[in-house]
């Protein structure tokens, strides 16, 4: 359906501007990071990736990052005898674990809010998928909780619902820093990078960034998940040699 | 200085977690707690997740009993004796707790039962310590304290005498008191030390200076216990944590024994006192004030 509209839009742009223009084409985009990817490593306290491009024409661009899709248990908390309880719960199925937006101007300005929850662009347009949910429960309260889930992504710094800012360098270049803080999840991250003109999405470029650990980080999380027994047991021999070696240092100085 | 932790998944300051770890343990030494009540909701508060804090807590809580114990021991003030017979209650008990955590979390009411078991526990515990320690401070300036008195808890089959705590008892009392406390932890995520403490001195009747050594004697086993269950279970011991935690808390405990020693018995008991209904109160005032936000996140059991 948008293919079309935007391929109606460039048919009818070409026959206003006369002859003079060639054949409608694919406006191109060409995008780049300054790093394919997030290393967590011992010394890691978040990270910012310079995303970089150029396009072919004029036009506004937009570019939004999404982290892997998690399962989301939001729960609703209500006051019973004096005591705050969880009480519904709403499971959402593939809530990004991270979503960064960056635009050129005020994104209200560049896309028409039909455009916006056509290609999910804004954390108003998640589209979250409902895995469970209370029984009778309206699309308002299904809302209320997807608010809710955004709210607290927001907190904790991994959804931005202000866009942030993309520098236009003369009329081709492009560029933004695209933030990942310190609770960053691991996986693999998609950034898609759209060129906008007249409100319609003229082309959309598609990369992947990879967050994982590296080094110790690495070898830890691995040797936990892969022998969780003998990291159970190397665990407490640490804690009892250390609890040993503190006593032993401490009776020499007494 | 920050360093990344590979299971919290979080950057933390080095310098926080080597002091929070020194407190605790100076605390721990102190009281012969392990610490895990107060160490617990730190970690949480400063943004470890809840199941990491609980898990990794426990490893750290190895180290500094360890290290207390040591010191208790070379002062003959463990009860070896005593402390198996609460072994052997604390390992069916944390057994059964570890069950019921796993049928609460099915319910997926596990967050209000332990803050409200903290809330109860820590009160009623805290609220009985001042109130018998402050007694206990008036008597001894005016009259030689009173002799225990007997009841229906010595008239149990199976006695058994404990030489170290100058007891003649029945091995059900101490076994009881282990499982009870058993369930606790495994439920609470804490040693169990808060409540065996106090336990051990008005239900059993042990020598003040006895009790610490031979608590932390048992629960040495029961967190090492729950380390390597929640390492198997559930992959949340964060060893680069635990390792920042225990160096601040062995050297800690050190200073906390000394400090301890120092100290009269009931001047000791209307600290801890007032320590865990501090804690209570916090608890109890985060359940009913009104959050910032009335959606949560809830327990989707991983990725």
């Amino acid at each position: 359906m948008l293919r079309y509209f935007c391929l109606l839009s460039l048919t009818l742009f070409g026959f206003i501007s006369g002859p003079a223009v060639a054949p409608a084409v694919a406006m191109d985009l060409d995008v780049d990071l300054s790093k394919p990817d997030v290393r967590l490593n011992v010394s890691f306290k978040g990270a910012e990736l310079l995303l970089f491009g150029a396009k072919d024409a004029a036009g506004d661009v937009i570019v939004v990052v999404r982290g892997p899709q998690q399962n989301k248990s939001v729960r609703l908390r209500e006051k019973i005898a004096g005591v705050w309880v969880s009480t519904d719960e709403v499971i959402f199925g593939n809530a990004p674990a991270y979503y960064a937006l960056a635009s050129s101007r005020p994104i209200y300005e560049i896309l028409p809010a039909a455009v916006m929850k056509s290609e999910r662009i804004g954390t108003d347009h998640l589209d979250l998928q409902i895995k469970a949910k209370p029984d009778g429960a309206t699309q308002q309260t299904i809302q209320d909780f997807t608010d809710g889930l955004v709210r607290i992504m927001i907190r904790k710094d991994l959804y931005t619902n202000e866009a942030g800012v993309i520098e236009l360098v003369g009329k081709k270049l492009f560029r933004t820093d695209l933030w990942f803080p310190a609770n960053v999840s691991v996986g693999e991250y998609t950034v898609n990078t759209y060129l906008i003109a007249n409100g319609v999405v003229e082309t959309k470029k598609t990369s992947h960034i990879q967050v994982h650990k590296v080094g110790i980080e690495a070898r830890v999380y691995n040797f936990a998940h892969e022998q969780a027994l003998i990291y159970g047991i190397l665990a407490v021999i640490i804690a009892v040699i250390s609890g040993w070696t503190a006593n032993a240092i401490f009776k020499k100085r007494a | 200085m920050q360093i990344y932790l590979p299971i919290a998944e979080i950057s933390v300051n080095i310098f926080l977690i080597l002091g929070m770890g020194g407190g605790v343990g100076f605390l721990s030494g102190l009281f012969g707690v392990g610490g895990g009540f107060l160490m617990t909701p730190l970690l949480i508060f400063i943004g470890i997740p809840p199941a990491v804090a609980v898990a990794t807590e426990a490893n750290q809580i190895v180290a500094s009993s360890i290290s207390g114990v040591l010191a208790h021991w070379k002062r003959g003030n463990v009860d070896f004796k005593m402390g198996s017979m609460l072994l052997i209650g604390g390992v069916v008990g944390s057994t059964f707790g570890v069950w019921l955590f796993t049928y609460l979390k099915t319910l997926g009411q596990i967050d209000l039962v332990i803050q409200l078991s903290y809330v109860v526990f820590l009160g009623v515990i805290g609220g009985l310590m001042l109130i018998e320690s402050i007694n206990a401070m008036r008597r001894s300036k005016t009259s030689k304290p009173k002799r225990k008195h007997h009841n229906f808890l010595h008239a149990l089959p199976f006695k058994m005498r404990f030489r170290r705590s100058k007891l003649y008892v029945s091995a059900l009392l101490p076994i009881g008191i282990g499982l009870l406390v058993g369930v606790l932890s495994a439920i609470m995520g804490v040693g169990g030390g808060f409540v065996m403490v106090p336990a051990m001195i008005y239900l059993l009747g042990m020598p003040t200076a006895v009790v610490v050594g031979t608590s932390l004697f048992q629960i040495i086993f029961v967190t090492a216990n729950v380390t390597v269950l929640q390492s198997v279970n559930n992959f949340s011991v964060d060893v680069v944590l635990a390792v920042l935690l225990l160096v601040g808390a062995v050297i800690g405990a050190q200073f906390g024994a000394k400090a301890g020693a120092k100290l009269k018995g009931e001047e000791l008991r209307i600290l801890l006192a007032i320590m865990v209904l501090g804690v209570c109160v916090k608890i109890a005032l985060d359940l009913t004030l009104t959050p910032d936000d009335i959606y949560v996140l809830g327990n989707t059991g991983g990725h």
